[in-house]
């Protein structure tokens, strides 16, 4: 590989592009992985105490999480939620993509993009604030619906883990309808003439003919949106109720409540393990592999 | 069963464009009809209109005397080979063909069987297994035809597949796609713009040109009475000499060809005395000498050796080229560039069409 690289940009230059690489992954990516991972195996100390008998590593950090039960039913929930988001996501996301990708008119599909980016403009915690705003007891979405006859009584949205939902699918779903759409405009449209002519339905030339072409990109938003929901701070931060914390929630206690770095790195840790390791189940029950997504 | 396809004054127009003019056109149940036209002529929106991808902007479709206008083009009694042949790579050549049958829920059994049978029947047994990128172009072309034929259509519509293919398979696929057409006595409605493939293959032709068609007929009617200038020159070669018809007989007409002189030949329709109009002449009807009925001199330009025939171009009195076809034994090593060359020709060889010839 460096011989290529040497052929194409020279010597020097291509010393330079690997070095400002391995710059980027060592200082900024490796190093501080490791230094969390440090942190998370010793006890938080004083520091007058440290390098005393006391400073030894242990995995005790890791064990506070499985006796407390309440921080493991939220590790868990918010699991379980943020694949609820990326499922969310998905189903929003697929028919978009595929009008896009393959209904619209070109013109169409620039506008449907365009409407897509420009809310992306404003900062997430403005986006999410507005959430806020659309979602509250007497806020606008309940007057519409309180309105149009369909409620008869205003709903509380952001009680428990609706809004943080919401909140989440709006947040992520370029994440999500990129990947797909492009995966989506690749697939040659006579492909899916060839599968309607030969009887399909809609559901079926989807099922058989789409999807499974659109397998990496779906595989992508997918892994894209729970990596993202997962570790979202500012969304539940907003949205969710006092039921509702997400575990980034605790993270950000032990660090900046509880100035215990120590405990909050073994549990962000752990929640890295975890999310690292489910999108190796999803990809393996998916048969997708890397060279798939990185496609 | 009745599997006539019938356009009945059907049209298409794409915003302020029209595709299709006008067109009504009966296509015989059982018949191998082809459409044949430069691209952009319209062909492809006729077969796009017949499987129910596109909706005709007035007429109706008509398969089988059936009004097709509220069948989806999943529910059309039509099969397409399409030009790229979609095969589906992601699945395994028995699955492609099976496709269509286990969308008719069909049982596994039975659409194993068929699958089989189809394999037989393109010579191709045994590969169901395989996937499709580990075909070769001629195999994909037989597994595109399989999967077609696998849902029992009335109409095989096939978009110019063969246009992928290199000379000698392309010449082996006519044998054998007319070869299936014998044996299943389905309609088949052939797209093409190789004239080659129109003529070997089909029962009746239809010619196009910008939307509209310029003639109906057997490929041997298409060769030899063409109804229109651009049938003429686009059907085989065709030397075109325009003049005014200063003699019109019944079925002869004699124009004046300016600096060539007054040449005769066949009408089909009648042209008045004083039009403009237009001889075609084949090259295989012309004859080195004079022997003929009219003869034309001319200076011998260049010669092209193509195998089993010899092309002679040469430039005629009023500069334009003529080309003569010869059989290859008939090369004599006096054919050199700038030679006097006489052509000859007989009357009823040569055809005359009202109005300027268009250029093809």
């Amino acid at each position: 590989m460096f011989s290529q690289l040497t052929n194409r940009f020279g010597g020097p230059l291509s010393a330079a592009l690997i070095g400002l690489i391995a710059i980027w992954l060592i200082g900024m990516v490796i190093l501080p992985q490791l230094l969390m991972v440090d942190y998370s195996l010793k006890p938080n100390l004083l520091p007058s105490e440290e390098g005393g008998p006391k400073d030894q590593y242990s995995l005790v950090n890791y064990a506070t999480l499985f006796g407390n039960t309440i921080h493991l039913s939220i590790f868990f929930k918010t699991i379980w939620s943020s694949v609820l988001v990326t499922l969310l996501t998905l189903i929003v996301s697929y028919p978009l993509a595929f009008y896009m990708a393959k209904v619209a008119t070109p013109k169409q599909a620039a506008l449907c993009l365009l409407l897509l980016l420009i809310p992306f403009w404003i900062n997430e915690i403005l986006r999410t604030f507005s959430w806020y705003i659309i979602l509250a007891y007497k806020g606008p979405l309940n007057a519409l619906l309180l309105g149009l006859g369909l409620i008869d009584r205003p709903v509380r949205f952001l009680s428990g883990d609706g809004g943080v939902l919401i909140g989440m699918v709006y947040a992520y779903i370029l994440f999500m309808i990129f990947p797909i759409y492009n995966a989506i405009e690749s697939l040659d449209g006579n492909q899916v003439k060839a599968a309607r002519n030969l009887g399909a339905g809609w559901i079926r030339t989807h099922y058989r003919v789409i999807i499974p072409h659109a397998k990496p990109g779906i595989a992508t938003g997918c892994i894209m949106t729970f990596m993202l929901a997962a570790g979202s701070y500012a969304v539940p931060a907003l949205l969710g109720s006092p039921g509702s914390r997400w575990f980034t929630q605790i993270i950000y206690n032990w660090f900046f409540e509880g100035g215990d770095w120590n405990q909050g790195a073994a549990y962000a840790f752990l929640l890295l393990v975890i999310c690292i390791g489910f999108i190796g189940l999803v990809m393996k029950l998916f048969k997708v592999g890397l060279g798939d997504i990185a496609r | 069963m009745d599997s006539s396809v019938h356009l009945d004054n059907v049209v298409m127009r794409f915003g302020g464009f029209t595709a299709v003019q006008k067109m009504d056109l009966r296509i015989h149940s059982g018949e191998f009809f082809s459409f044949l036209g430069p691209s952009g002529c319209g062909k492809t929106t006729i077969l796009n209109m017949v499987s129910g991808f596109l909706k005709p902007s007035e007429g109706v479709v008509r398969i089988g005397g059936e009004d097709m206008t509220s069948v989806p083009a999943n529910k059309r009694p039509t099969s397409m080979i399409f030009q790229n042949l979609a095969l589906f790579p992601l699945m395994t050549v028995a699955e492609n063909i099976e496709f269509g049958l286990e969308v008719r829920g069909v049982s596994k059994a039975e659409r194993k069987k068929a699958s089989d049978r189809l394999l037989e029947l393109v010579a191709l047994e045994g590969s169901g297994t395989k996937k499709v990128s580990e075909l070769s172009g001629g195999q994909k072309q037989r597994i595109a035809i399989a999967r077609a034929l696998a849902v029992e259509p009335q109409v095989l519509l096939l978009d110019e597949p063969l246009s992928a293919l290199d000379l000698k398979l392309r010449q082996h696929m006519r044998t054998e796609l007319k070869e299936i057409q014998r044996k299943t006595g389905i309609t088949f409605i052939y797209i093409t713009h190789d004239q080659g493939e129109a003529l070997t293959m089909s029962d009746r032709v239809a010619v196009m040109s910008a939307g509209r068609l310029q003639q109906v007929a057997d490929p041997i009617a298409l060769y030899r009475d063409p109804k229109t200038s651009f049938v003429a020159s686009f059907v085989g070669e065709n030397n075109s000499i325009a003049g005014t018809v200063v003699e019109s007989r019944s079925g002869e007409v004699v124009i004046d060809a300016g600096v060539l002189g007054k040449l005769a030949g066949r009408v089909t329709q009648p042209i008045e005395k004083g039009q403009r109009a237009t001889l075609f002449i084949r090259p295989e009807s012309f004859q080195l000498g004079s022997g003929l009925d009219f003869t034309l001199p001319t200076i011998l330009e260049e010669v092209n050796f193509e195998g089993s025939y010899l092309t002679l171009n040469s430039s005629a009195a009023d500069q334009r080229t003529l080309s003569v076809q010869l059989a290859a034994n008939q090369y004599h090593e006096d054919m050199i560039a700038g030679r006097a060359l006489s052509l000859s020709y007989n009357s009823k060889d040569a055809i005359v069409i009202a109005g300027e010839a268009s250029d093809v």
